[in-house]
């Protein structure tokens, strides 16, 4: 178990580090923020007084060494466009942002697996097939179209619900749903599968033998030995509930990660993307660690020493 | 774990408050909906307009202009020119910061000596640059002394805001971006990052006072999010409308739209060093070919204005311009059938992002339409600056651009846009360097006209540039909100008030 955790956590840092390289070198490659901070009528002086501001005048590999040096100090430099610490702009996003994913995760979990467990077992009835559609074509709408509609119907018209921001629980509503449609048809169909899947098992027949009633044979029986393909797949759909954050964060203005990202690539604000590129790679990588760790949990059949 | 975060977002919630909390009688907070948050509330340090938006609520600029455009003082009362290069400006004596402190002639050329030190690195430098020194010269004078004669320095100045002294070099730069305190109408309250930017009236405020006793500024990038929240009473004015989402306001109940026409110019730039475009003929095939009206109705919701000289009935330098090259598609055919081979050559049309695809494609339309085989470059922003501004053979055929000086003078746009030295000037023409020379070298008004006169003329003729559009800014508003917006894109909070609620 623990050679297993160590093993995991040096590919991770090897992970994490190829990314954070790539980041650094693909986005100086693209182009030099300092012309989109100044105003249009800088001259070549006023341009190269501000690369030396910034420190980008100095060759690529200097200013590498000098990154790496500096996170390893816990020094992830400062914005080129706010002016403060990446930590001051980046830190308090990230609350905002696993609020978002985690309802949203809600969400899309708690509409999916039921709607698998219905769909599986009763798989024959033509209904399941019309239940199935509007699924998936909630989840085939796009956030920037499913967005606004929400805020025309829900705080438009009915006025029940702020149409943006962040201004207490009532704002995460509609963000978060716009978010959790995208997952719930995944969840639904996975869960479909794996609750067939389990139907066909002796347990199953030995339990409605024994006379349990259907819904305790889902929840203490079928829902369990379903679970691995179901935490597999709620691991990878954090990651792309994370990438969809991005769109409905602009779209709701709701202040997360999400929105600062999109903001910084678009202004070339080198240190606030590497920095969110680095929590983001260490969310991804970690998240599959943990996952595999809760399959252990859940299911003492796997042991993680045999596993790798 | 999930419901602490969701309770810690939930309680640090902005106050919702934006609804009336007393009836329709009582309104106490104004929310504003700009497009991203400041990237800084110290003035000298950035620029851009959410960040001026905000800031300039905050602090007190030197001058200002009133509701007919003019250069009037704020924290100058008057100035008068001791010689060509030194000009005195007395300051207020009734001024005080929001921390009871007075705000002396001291703290005006701390200002000016703050923001021109090239190790203090303000993006601003270059509108400033020109001013040699900042001296405190009596109990309430200042001079400043620029390096020769400098027609610009006043309509520079509107931009130039004064801090304390005593408090920045208390605290530092940092912490003033974060803590930014002035002498303006409205104090700073809180700045929650990525959300909003709080003020509270300054009630013992020296102007105007404001008729709010709280102000919001959200940041709210996508302008259908923004329409949505005015429309939902979360917004009672937001920025940045595009002409096609105007027109939902207009069915809306309780909102208005708000256009202004700015100073912003809409314009092609061509390379008349190389060809095709070294052809003259084809630059004004070009600029006959497109029909802005057109473009502007069907486009841009009839708001803006089509621009036959470079600068907008705002800038010093403008005027009713007889000689410009009037939209009359024959004549450019005709032109380009003169040109013969080079006419067939491919020209080169870089934009960027940031631009509304809709007119460029419309352009390159009208320029195919006439028989020119013009291809569209799309480029992120930064790369097009990159690439605009490069090496005179290297730059492209033809740019579209939108510029404004924030000065309201020619010679913010006809001597970066103009003049060889200017990495922006598509053009090394000596005519055009020394006209562009003359018209910044002298105070004398007539004769910087004269001077302009001539560039316009010119470009006429020579056709560098092909001046397109006065842009029009489009604000939504509430139907309750007062308030009139101006040219230089300015929002002061303390000239807008409420028709219907009780301001007190």
């Amino acid at each position: 178990m623990y050679g297993f955790v160590l093993r995991r956590v040096a590919q991770a840092i090897v992970a994490i580090l190829g990314v954070t390289t790539l980041v650094f070198f693909v986005q100086r490659l693209t182009g030099d923020p300092t012309l989109l901070l100044l105003p249009e009528t800088a001259t070549q002086a006023d341009v190269d007084a501000m690369r030396h501001t910034l420190g980008l005048d100095r060759p690529m590999i200097a200013q590498y060494a000098s990154y790496l040096w500096d996170i390893l100090h816990l020094d992830f430099g400062r914005s080129y466009t706010q002016f403060v610490p990446v930590g001051q702009l980046i830190i308090p996003r990230i609350p905002y942002t696993l609020a978002l994913t985690g309802c949203a995760l809600v969400i899309a979990l708690g509409i999916g697996v039921p709607v698998g467990i219905v769909l599986a077992l009763y798989r024959d009835h033509k209904a399941t097939s019309v239940l199935m559609g509007i699924v998936i074509a909630a989840q085939s709408m796009p956030t920037f179209w499913s967005g606004i509609l929400f805020m025309l119907i829900f705080a438009v018209t009915l006025e029940w619900l702020p149409a943006s921001g962040a201004a207490g629980f009532e704002s995460i509503i509609l963000p978060s749903v716009a978010l959790g449609l995208l997952s719930m048809a995944t969840f639904a169909r996975v869960t479909r599968m794996a609750v067939i899947d389990e139907l066909s098992k002796h347990y199953v027949r030995t339990a409605k033998a024994k006379g349990i009633s259907t819904f305790r044979l889902i929840t203490h029986h079928l829902l369990r030995n379903a679970s691995i393909p179901i935490i597999t797949v709620a691991a990878l759909e954090i990651s792309n509930l994370l990438a969809g954050a991005v769109i409905v964060e602009t779209v709701f203005a709701w202040p997360g990660l999400g929105l600062l990202t999109i903001q910084s690539i678009v202004s070339r604000d080198f240190m606030v993307v590497q920095s969110i590129v680095l929590i983001a790679a260490f969310i991804t990588v970690f998240l599959s660690l943990f996952a595999d760790l809760l399959y252990a949990a859940v299911d003492p059949r796997i042991r993680l020493e045999t596993s790798t | 774990m999930l419901a602490t975060v969701l309770l810690a977002s939930g309680c640090s919630g902005e106050n919702a408050g934006n609804k009336n909390t007393d009836g329709e009688q009582r309104k106490e907070i104004i929310t504003i909906d700009l497009v991203n948050e400041p990237s800084s509330l110290d003035p000298q340090m950035q620029w851009n307009p959410d960040s001026y938006y905000v800031y300039r609520n905050i602090y007190d600029n030197l001058l200002t202009r009133n509701s007919q455009n003019e250069i009037v003082g704020s924290v100058a009362t008057d100035w008068k020119y001791l010689s060509d290069t030194e000009v005195e400006f007395t300051i207020r004596d009734d001024i005080v910061f929001h921390d009871g402190v007075r705000l002396t002639p001291s703290d005006v050329a701390y200002s000016v000596k703050r923001i021109t030190n090239p190790e203090f690195g303000s993006p601003q430098l270059g509108q400033f640059s020109k001013i040699l020194h900042a001296e405190v010269t009596g109990e309430n004078t200042v001079k400043l002394t620029t390096d020769g004669p400098y027609p610009v320095l006043l309509p520079q100045l509107v931009k130039l805001s004064v801090v304390p002294r005593h408090y920045v070099e208390e605290i530092g730069k940092d912490q003033f971006n974060l803590q930014p305190m002035g002498s303006g109408p409205y104090r700073f309250v809180e700045w929650r990052r990525g959300v909003s930017v709080t003020l509270e009236r300054n009630d013992e405020y020296w102007g105007a006072k404001g008729a709010f006793p709280m102000a919001i500024f959200r940041a709210v990038p996508d302008s259908s999010t923004r329409i949505a929240d005015l429309r939902s009473g979360m917004a009672d004015l937001v920025v940045s409308i595009d002409p096609d989402q105007a027109g939902q306001l207009t069915y809306a109940a309780g909102v208005q739209q708000l256009p202004v026409l700015t100073e912003r110019i809409a314009y092609l730039r061509l390379n008349v060093e190389r060809p095709p475009l070294s052809d003259v003929r084809l630059r004004q095939a070009i600029a006959h070919a497109i029909d802005k009206q057109l473009i502007i109705d069907a486009l841009l919701g009839g708001v803006s204005q089509p621009a036959n000289i470079m600068l907008s009935e705002f800038h010093f330098g403008w005027m009713e311009e007889s000689d410009y090259l009037e939209y009359d598609p024959e004549k450019a055919r005709r032109l380009i059938a003169e040109s013969g081979a080079v006419g067939q050559q491919k020209i080169e049309f870089v934009i960027s992002q940031v631009y509304d695809p809709r007119i460029i494609q419309a352009i390159q339309q009208m320029l195919t339409d006439v028989g020119l085989n013009v291809s569209i470059n799309l480029l992120d922003m930064s790369t097009y600056l990159n690439v605009t501004r490069g090496e005179i053979n290297e730059r492209p055929d033809m740019s579209y651009g939108r510029w404004s000086c924030a000065c309201q003078d020619a010679d913010g746009v006809l001597y970066p846009l103009l003049h060889s030295t200017s990495q922006w000037s598509g053009t090394n023409d000596p005519v055009f360097d020394s006209l562009t020379e003359d018209g910044r070298r002298t105070l004398d008004a007539a004769e910087r006209m004269q001077a302009y006169e001539k560039v316009h003329q010119r470009i006429a003729m020579n056709v560098p540039l092909v001046p397109l559009f006065q842009m029009a800014i489009i604000y939504g508003a509430s139907d309750h909100l007062q308030w009139t917006p101006t040219p230089s894109e300015d929002m002061f909070l303390n000239k807008m008030s409420w028709s219907q609620y009780n301001n007190k």
